[in-house]
């Protein structure tokens, strides 16, 4: 039986599941890998959406063309507030890894502060269009466009959802498994969302047709 | 459960009875039962989601398999007066939409549920809440598909669903409605069943286990859910488009509007070229597990087969379109199509050499699941090798949408991905159920199937060579031919065939029905197998391993029972199984935390079809089911994945309690 | 494996590999293995050699896997050498097939370019497809004759060794144009304008069938192409230009003239009819259609099948003289048309009797909303016995 001793070094451990600081072979906990391939594929997700865009730009049918509607300035500015808005979460996470809850909870606030300033940017936005004719069964290219931005929108909304139960939950002191990791991977996906919406405004809003 | 207390080994061991929660989150109490249907409907142990993934997969099969019978009976002789024009368009659509997405996938996910962490030494997944999610939401997602039988008739655009017959003017029904909304809640379930999957591989391996030895049906299912990651998402992105339009009059495939038909195309083929090889590679797993067990040799080129395997998972998002070379891509797209087309034949056509390499020089026990996966060896070239016909371009626009694909591609998932997931199931149910499958009803089970499946789809490739189509509710004496051997007759024998293969299938399910009412245990090792996966109990223990295994080889099992002799080269037995499982028990670990069972991911999945009723029919519904939605997830949020000591009262003298703790 | 089992396998395949052999229809009319024109042949010169060395892979591959299964079944032989692979072998069954099929890929792109080449066109026809049937439009093409656009459906007429370039495209869902004869497929879709090459080296007709799911019908959506000699087709281009002759008065054709101004010229053309008032009867097809077009009845009696080329227009006894005749004798019997002995009384009488029934389409008045009222396809008249009597003896006219 020699040779079952040499292959008998069976590791006694606790078993667990590589969430609570047990080592990964990756180095990666499970939350932050699952995160960063849930991003991966919705970059498959936008690419589908942006491709249906980009085809359908200029079919405009009797409605209004692209750049006629686009407001660019008035848009810049709640791009601009959506990108501040990754800064204040940097600083969040920042906070959270200091165990500073007060700083976080904070940061976290204006974060999602921002963030509903830029959905009710959008919600501005799209009324103002949708009065000046271009609604989501007008043209192809109305279709395109509102299901693009509508989808990057709801992406939002749902982080700023995310951000205020965060806030809620780390005030209640509840936060399950590591309070840093779950700020780190809302941030995450906010910087996604917020990267999207860099390359949407580049596409939709600045190349010309 | 929390806590299971491993006993001393000297005492009886005693599973501890589950305690009652006292804290609620929700309306209800954390379920704790283990025994009886509740344990089933709230577990998230990674087994007995497989098994229910597998019994939901199993019906469907059967779903499937009589939209079949019924779409050959209508075909056996010309005119057929079995089934009217719509029914037949619905009949064909939804067999093959059954078959793809809740027969195979959810089947393949089944085993891949039940044997990864098994074979990666792992507790569970990374993510069980996850997981038992992923189940119901198919649960769900086939059920509202299915619905519509009943509601207005089913889906009658074809599996494909090309626009602009699939939209509100062309098929005016809610068939699509209900498709397309049940195949997005299905796919919820492979985008969050991947993510859990690669993460469970990546992170959770036994020590020891590099990537290069771990067992390749895990590294191929890893293959799969990569594939899976980046297809759903596409598919999504056209069923949202599709949806939209029937629903809330966007106008992407209204070509009135100026919509180019050929993007539904494209977004389509992207997803449907990496679903084949979803659909191959858990089956390709399967089969290089248990050619080597029977040959008593190892897989033949282990880093060829993980390589081509992932070749073919890099390769195959560079050849959806040759599913459009008659759809006026122009000649440059088609040569370049075609060529990559005949690029990835290459790594899929190694695989056989490694396969039949495997069982040369072998020492061949020619058990049930020995037949399924040799059968597959031979089905699956005979199927490829039709492939690599339809990848010379120009000669594909004479075969594509007739019956000489329909051959092709039944031979593939029939001779192919079928047939290893009956290898896998008479390979694996000792190790899942304690029993053995009976041998000499899997053997007639693999003839009726193998006969059967032969006479089916081999007078195909002959009905599509000489100019039969697809997708025809009809055929006439007019256009069969001369002579005996016509059309008429190859479909009458196509027929027969598909009576035969049921024979098959039947056969099986009396063996499953069978072995239930049989007391007759199976041997902990039956099969004398290789991976880690039988280092267990039959069935393994809710925690799997009593001690997690270090592993110093490939086939790791198999180096722990054998060794070989360093100058004679004789390769001698020196443990068996009951010796290993022996010792790992001395070796227990003391606490297992497991994780804790749930009522959240299954309100969560079915408030999903709640939505999507609601906007076929009415909005206030869909927005009843999103605000169930919101609240699902917020109590799983809140929700730790294993209930804390402190939620439990001690059991009370011995007995535990095992039913669901009263409301409040 | 025992040896009675070995035996039936053996024998098995045996009969299985005989069967698949000679199993083939003779003279199955969309056969893709003979080719008739330029185009089918290229294709078929390509796909042969190809399916000849599938054929062999698969067998060699059939044969290994037969001889290793008898020979290392398990006799009792120790636990066999753990071979764990040979990277020279392996490597070398990858290069093996990758040149196979770089040669194969070589010839395919070659193939491919061929197929699409449109610059030595001669003649171009405008194809259309629609639920469920074909029309086709020859442009003005003054070098065969064909001085104003002619308008048809089902049989595409055309002449021998001429390379004929068809423009596709579809009025609602996608179609394919097939004739395997001919050619491979092309896709007809709605908004686009795909191409398509055709020619014929003899005369003859060649059956063709949609093969992209387009609903219903799909499976009653059929076509042929049928190849004329030069003078051939030049006096088939003078009989579409000719208007349809006016039935002499009081006869049977004549009233049946009635019935058609009175229902069918609602979506069918028929040129040269004139109302009642003397003024020409135009079809209104956009109005009632939803697709917008029905097929021009001028000289139906021209081709010889109808609806969607589903059904024969020639009794059985009559198809064959023409569909079997030789390629010298087909052009006249094909010119002589559907004469009154030759005509399918059953199949054109129960088409006017009930369309619908014979052929699914969405022609319920009751059901039309999703279309606005339009139908797709076409109706039941509810025409009387007397009324079908009248219209077959104005059809048969229409040469």
């Amino acid at each position: 039986m020699a040779d079952v001793a040499v292959h008998h070094t069976d590791h006694a451990d606790h078993g667990d599941h590589g969430g609570h600081g047990h080592a990964t072979s990756t180095g990666l906990s499970n939350n932050k890998l699952a995160m960063w391939l849930f991003l991966g594929s919705e970059c498959l997700l936008f690419g589908g959406l942006i491709s249906t865009y980009m085809l359908y730009r200029g079919r405009v049918g009797d409605g209004p063309r692209p750049h006629s509607i686009y407001d660019i300035p008035f848009t810049s500015v709640s791009s601009f507030v959506l990108l501040m808005s990754s800064l204040t979460m940097l600083l969040a996470v920042s906070a959270a890894q200091k165990r500073d809850d007060r700083g976080t909870t904070l940061w976290l606030t204006v974060t999602g502060l921002l963030g509903a300033t830029f959905v009710g940017g959008q919600v501005y936005e799209f009324t103002a269009m949708y009065n000046e004719g271009l609604g989501f069964t007008t043209s192809l290219f109305g279709s395109s466009f509102y299901t693009l931005t509508g989808f990057h929108g709801v992406h939002v909304t749902v982080g700023i959802i995310m951000l205020m139960a965060l806030v809620g939950i780390i005030k209640r002191s509840k936060v399950p498994g590591d309070k840093a990791e779950v700020v780190e991977l809302v941030g995450l996906y906010w910087h996604f969302v917020d990267v999207v919406w860099i390359i949407i405004f580049t596409l939709v809003y600045l190349i010309p047709t | 459960m929390a806590i299971i207390e491993q006993p001393a080994p000297a005492s009886t061991p005693e599973p501890a009875l589950p305690a009652t929660p006292t804290r609620a989150y929700g309306a209800f109490k954390r379920p704790v039962a283990t025994t009886g249907w509740k344990s089933w409907v709230f577990t998230v142990d990674h087994k007995k989601l497989g098994i229910m993934y597998g019994a939901m997969a199993m019906f469907f099969f059967i779903v499937g398999g009589i939209e079949a019978v019924l779409i050959r009976l209508q075909l056996a002789a010309p005119d057929g007066k079995v089934l009217s024009a719509d029914v037949y368009n619905q009949m064909f659509t939804m067999h093959a939409t059954t078959m793809v997405f809740l027969f195979v996938m959810p089947m393949a996910a089944a085993f891949a549920n039940y044997f990864v962490p098994l074979q990666i030494g792992a507790r569970d997944v990374a993510f069980p809440r996850i997981n038992a999610f992923g189940f119901w939401c198919v649960l769900a997602g086939g059920l509202f598909i299915n619905l519509s039988w009943f509601f207005g008739g089913a889906a009658d655009g074809g599996w494909f669903m090309y626009a602009p017959n699939s939209g509100p003017v062309f098929s005016p029904s809610t068939g699509v409605d209900y498709w397309a909304f049940g195949l997005q809640i299905a796919g919820i379930a492979s985008l969050t069943g991947a993510i859990n999957m690669i993460v469970t591989v990546l992170n959770m391996r036994a020590p020891g286990m590099s990537l290069m030895k771990m067992p390749i049906f895990t590294w191929l299912t890893l293959v799969v859910q990569f594939l899976l990651l980046f297809a759903v998402p596409v598919i999504t992105v056209a069923l949202f488009l599709l949806s939209f339009q029937r629903s809330f009059g966007a106008t992407f495939f209204d070509v009135a509007a100026g919509a180019d038909p050929l993007l539904w195309q494209h977004l389509f083929w992207i997803f449907g070229h990496p679903e084949v090889y979803i659909l191959i590679l858990p089956s390709f797993g399967i089969i290089s597990e248990v050619l080597p067990v029977f040959s008593k040799k190892p897989l033949f080129g282990y880093p060829f087969v993980v390589f081509s395997g992932a070749a073919i998972g890099f390769v195959g998002w560079g050849v959806w379109a040759h599913h459009m070379f008659a759809s006026g891509l122009g000649p440059v797209s088609v040569a370049v199509f075609s060529v990559a087309t005949m690029a990835i034949a290459v790594p899929t056509g190694v695989k056989i050499v490694n396969w039949t390499m495997t069982i040369w020089g072998g020492k061949l026990n020619f058990t049930a699941a020995m037949h399924f996966a040799v059968g597959l060896i031979v089905l699956f070239t005979i199927g490829g090798l039709s492939g690599v016909t339809h990848s010379v371009a120009p000669s594909d626009t004479q075969q594509t949408d007739t019956y000489y694909i329909v051959a092709h591609f039944h031979y593939v998932l029939f001779g192919g991905a079928v047939f290893g997931l009956f290898a896998g199931f008479y390979y694996w149910w000792p190790k899942m159920f304690g029993k053995q499958l009976n041998e000499r009803l899997g053997k007639a089970n693999f003839w009726f199937m193998v006969i059967g499946m032969n006479l089916t789809f081999g007078p195909m490739h002959i009905l599509g060579l000489q100019g039969q189509p697809r997708r025809m509710y009809v055929w006439t004496e007019a256009r069969a031919g001369e002579g005996f051997f016509n059309l008429g007759f190859w479909n009458l024998v196509a027929s027969i065939g598909s009576l035969i293969l049921s024979v098959g299938v039947l056969l099986f399910l009396i063996n499953v029905w069978k072995t239930a009412r049989s007391k007759e245990v199976a041997p902990l090792d039956p099969w004398d197998a290789r991976t880690l996966e039988w280092m267990t109990t039959s069935p393994p223990k809710e925690h799997n391993f009593d001690v997690i295994p270090t592993v110093h080889h490939l086939d790791e099992f198999f180096h722990r029972k054998y060794a070989e002799d360093p100058v004679t080269h004789e390769i001698k037995q020196v443990a068996t199984a009951e010796d290993i499982l022996a010792e790992q028990e001395a070796n227990a670990d003391k606490h297992i935390h497991m994780p804790s069972p749930s009522y959240w991911p299954l309100l969560l999945a079915f408030s999903l079809p709640i939505i999507t009723l609601g906007i076929i029919y009415s909005i206030p519904v869909a927005i009843l089911g999103a605000v169930i939605t919101l609240l699902s997830m917020f109590g799983w949020a809140l929700e730790p994945s294993t209930a804390p000591d402190s939620d439990y009262d001690p059991p009370a003298s011995g007995e535990g309690t095992k039913e669901l703790a009263p409301l409040g | 494996m025992t040896k009675s089992m070995r035996k039936l396998v053996a024998s098995a395949a045996g009969l299985g590999t005989a069967a698949f052999l000679a199993g083939c229809a003779k003279d199955a009319p969309q056969d893709t293995w003979q080719p008739k024109g330029s185009n089918a042949q290229k294709i078929d010169d390509l796909q042969k050699p190809v399916f000849a060395i599938a054929g062999v892979i698969g067998l060699i591959v059939i044969a290994v896997v037969t001889y290793v299964i008898f020979r290392y079944r398990d006799r009792g032989q120790p636990i066999p050498e753990q071979t764990h692979g040979k990277p020279a072998l392996e490597i070398g069954m990858t290069i093996l097939p990758a040149l196979i099929l770089t040669g194969v890929g070589v010839f395919t792109f070659r193939t491919v370019f061929d197929l699409a080449k449109t610059s030595d066109t001669e003649m171009i026809i405008n194809v259309t497809g629609q639920q469920w049937w074909w029309e086709y439009d020859y442009p003005v093409q003054e070098e065969f004759g064909i001085t104003e656009p002619i308008i048809s459906s089902g049989q595409l007429v055309m002449p021998v060794g001429t390379k004929v370039l068809l423009r596709e495209t579809s009025r609602d869902v996608i179609h394919s144009y097939w004739i395997p004869a001919l050619n491979g497929k092309r896709d007809a879709v709605p908004g686009r304008v795909h191409t398509l090459r055709l020619d014929a080296d003899k005369p003859g007709i060649y059956a063709g069938q949609c093969t992209e799911f387009c609903g219903l019908s799909h499976a009653n959506m059929r076509m042929e192409a049928v190849a004329l000699s030069k003078e051939d087709f030049a006096a088939w281009v003078q009989n579409q230009l000719k208007p349809a002759a006016t039935p002499a008065d009081g006869t049977l054709a004549k009233e049946g003239e009635a019935v058609f101004l009175n229902q069918c010229v609602r979506c069918h053309q028929v040129n040269g009819l004139l109302k009642a008032d003397g003024t020409p009867a135009i079809a209104a097809p956009d109005e009632n259609v939803y697709s917008g077009a029905a097929p021009n009845l001028t000289h139906l009696m021209s081709r010889n099948t109808f609806a969607g080329a589903t059904w024969d227009l020639l009794k059985k006894e009559c198809r064959d003289n023409v569909w079997k005749a030789t390629p010298e004798e087909f052009g006249k019997k094909y010119l002589a048309g559907v004469s009154e002995d030759c005509l399918n009384q059953i199949d054109l009488r129960r088409w006017l009797r009930n369309a619908p029934e014979m052929k699914p389409m969405y022609a319920d008045p009751t059901k039309l909303e999703p279309t606005n009222g339009l139908y797709r396809g076409m109706p039941n008249l509810g025409l009387t016995e007397d009324d079908i009597d009248k219209l077959v003896a104005y059809l048969v006219t229409l040469k």
